[in-house]
């Protein structure tokens, strides 16, 4: 969800960091944005980019609406195989630690540790080892947030009030607090400072801890955290789970699950969904050269950038959230149905999150392998830097461009493929059940072409901060 | 489509004598929709009634309500059969017209 403006800060370290090294004139190019790569290797007008990326997503609805064998679709997405783990207790025992050690070295050696970004261990923990290669664990694999999670670790060991977590809160703290975790790093140099990096880690102990103690950690994880909800929202689509009541593990098809009516049960968490894909196009947009321009305008006019960026934060996801609530009254006025509307946002919110974790692995597999032997460099020598004095990065090859695309639209194809079988799962009419996706495959062909402008574009530093 | 037990006490969403409308339907206020007998959900059409009750209340089917299913569902087989022709006119549309588009601007 930090995505480009990781990526912009990247760029911008990239460049004095590693004059001298092997790797300058290639890492440079490499640094650049997600847009700059893929428009090179394509070449074609940005509008026929754009409209070839909004003609796959509609095609991919025609065609998945010619699979209306309800068996299949139910069969498809109940398949499953168990197993169970071997020394459990073992593993997260290792888990518990490796949280708590990463968390000791991200503070200690933030604070402790060199200034330069890519020297330190901290920071490179947090945004290459934590925020882009775990988090791709998350969906690609599965969630093991709930056992690394340090925080959590901590609390359970800790006394609690266990107070009763207020019902009529639900995940609108989550939500909120998503939000301004990316308003916070998009306005301040979050990924460039590992100072100010250590603190905010420590604020958002503080806030955790105190929640946790008051309500539980058990209670606090699962409705107010919001750290807690993305790992778990993005562990639905992954292919492993835990079976809460065996404790076994199960291998799904990835995404499958997505079509649980259960998954997201209110408005609040329908709410976080949205928040979920906002923030990424968020913080692209921010990057672009018309938002430069819009924003020196408007500061131009009066306004201060003080209040831009959070008013816009809070304006285009009232805009997400209101165009996604428009596409459910649609459904439920095409299907011809007397299912709320309210049921239907929820029932096709966590088709959405197959798009969000696309979107993640677009932005961030590039920068996970081209930074990940930086912190292998650091890390035998974590508080004085690299012993050479210099910082291996690794350089990905020319198609990654193309392949970043890739992972765009495929998170899409999965969105349309889950939304259409919980369709499926929803309406006795199969007809009816094609119909109810007409507005959600407009949509999403409208969310996708806006995200491919955005990466079409030159990626620049936000003006104002 | 949970509660099939439940009466009908409660006041202002119940119809006639079968099973209340669960809370997940809401109704516009000139609707007159055909409420399945074994869960209380209201359909647009007797069809899509005859549907539900196929698919989710298929073992507390009678022989009528089970050819009732039957015809419904080849009637929809049927109509499903044009959606595809034109859903297939649709994508090659969207093939060619692609395809003409990038051969004059790519």
């Amino acid at each position: 969800m930090v995505g480009s403006s990781l990526r912009r800060h990247c760029c911008r370290l990239l460049v004095p960091v590693l004059a001298g090294t092997l790797f300058v004139g290639t890492a440079a190019a490499h640094g650049g944005s997600l847009g700059a790569g893929s428009r090179e290797s394509i070449r074609i007008p940005t509008w026929l980019f754009l409209l070839t990326g909004g003609g796959a997503i509609g095609a991919s609805f025609l065609l998945s609406s010619f699979v209306t064998d309800r068996l299949f679709i139910r069969e498809f997405h109940g398949w499953g195989r168990d197993a169970v783990v071997p020394a459990r207790r073992l593993l997260v025992a290792l888990g518990h630690l490796a949280g708590l050690a990463g968390l000791a070295a991200v503070v200690v050696v933030g604070f402790l540790g060199p200034d330069a970004a890519l020297a330190n261990l901290g920071l490179l923990l947090v945004w290459v080892g934590w925020w882009a290669g775990f988090t791709m664990t998350t969906y690609l694999v599965g969630n093991s947030w709930p056992i690394l999670n340090p925080f959590r670790t901590i609390t359970s060991a800790l006394p609690t009030l266990d107070r009763d977590y207020p019902d009529r809160f639900g995940a609108w703290p989550s939500a909120v607090g998503l939000l301004a975790l990316i308003w916070l790093e998009v306005v301040s140099p979050l990924a460039d400072d590992p100072r100010l990096l250590a603190t905010t880690v420590l604020g958002y102990g503080a806030v955790t801890l105190a929640g946790a103690a008051v309500f539980g950690p058990t209670q606090w994880f699962a409705d107010a955290d919001p750290v807690a909800r993305v790992f778990r929202y993005y562990g639905r689509v992954a292919p492993l789970t835990r079976d809460d009541d065996t404790g076994r593990l199960r291998l799904r098809l990835p995404g499958s699950a997505l079509t649980d009516a259960r998954l997201v049960d209110g408005l609040d968490e329908v709410a976080f969904v949205v928040a979920l894909v906002w923030v990424t196009t968020y913080d692209g947009l921010v990057a672009t050269p018309l938002w430069r321009g819009f924003a020196t305008w408007i500061v131009g006019v009066g306004v201060p950038p003080a209040v831009l960026y959070p008013a816009a934060l809070v304006a285009g996801y009232l805009a997400f959230f209101g165009a996604y609530w428009l596409a459910a009254r649609g459904a439920r006025r095409l299907a011809d149905s007397y299912v709320s509307t309210r049921v239907l946002a929820q029932r096709f919110a966590p088709p959405l999150l197959a798009i969000a974790a696309g979107y993640h692995l677009a932005h961030y597999l590039e920068y996970f392998l081209s930074l990940a032997p930086a912190a292998l460099a650091v890390a035998p020598t974590p508080l004085s830097g690299p012993a050479t004095g210099e910082v291996p990065i690794g350089v990905v090859p020319g198609w990654f461009g193309a392949l970043n695309l890739t992972f765009v639209l495929l998170g899409h194809l999965l969105a349309i493929w889950v939304a259409h079988a919980a369709a499926f799962d929803r309406f006795p009419g199969r007809l009816q059940a094609i119909r109810s996706q007409y507005t959600f495959t407009l949509v999403m062909i409208c969310y996708t072409m806006t995200s491919l402008w955005i990466v079409s574009q030159p990626s620049v530093t936000p003006p104002f901060l | 489509m949970t509660d099939t037990t439940q009466s009908t006490d409660r006041s202002g969403t119940a119809t006639g004598d079968g099973p209340e409308i669960p809370d997940e339907y809401d109704l516009p206020p000139d609707a007159d929709p055909s409420v399945c007998a074994h869960c209380g959900a209201p359909f647009a059409d007797e069809e899509l009634l005859v549907l539900h009750r196929g698919i989710d209340h298929a073992d507390a089917l009678d022989d009528s309500e089970r050819d009732a299913f039957e015809d419904a569902y080849e009637s929809e087989r049927e109509r499903l059969r044009s959606f595809r022709l034109k859903a297939l006119g649709a994508l090659v549309l969207l093939y060619f017209g692609l395809l003409i588009t990038y051969s004059v601007f790519a």
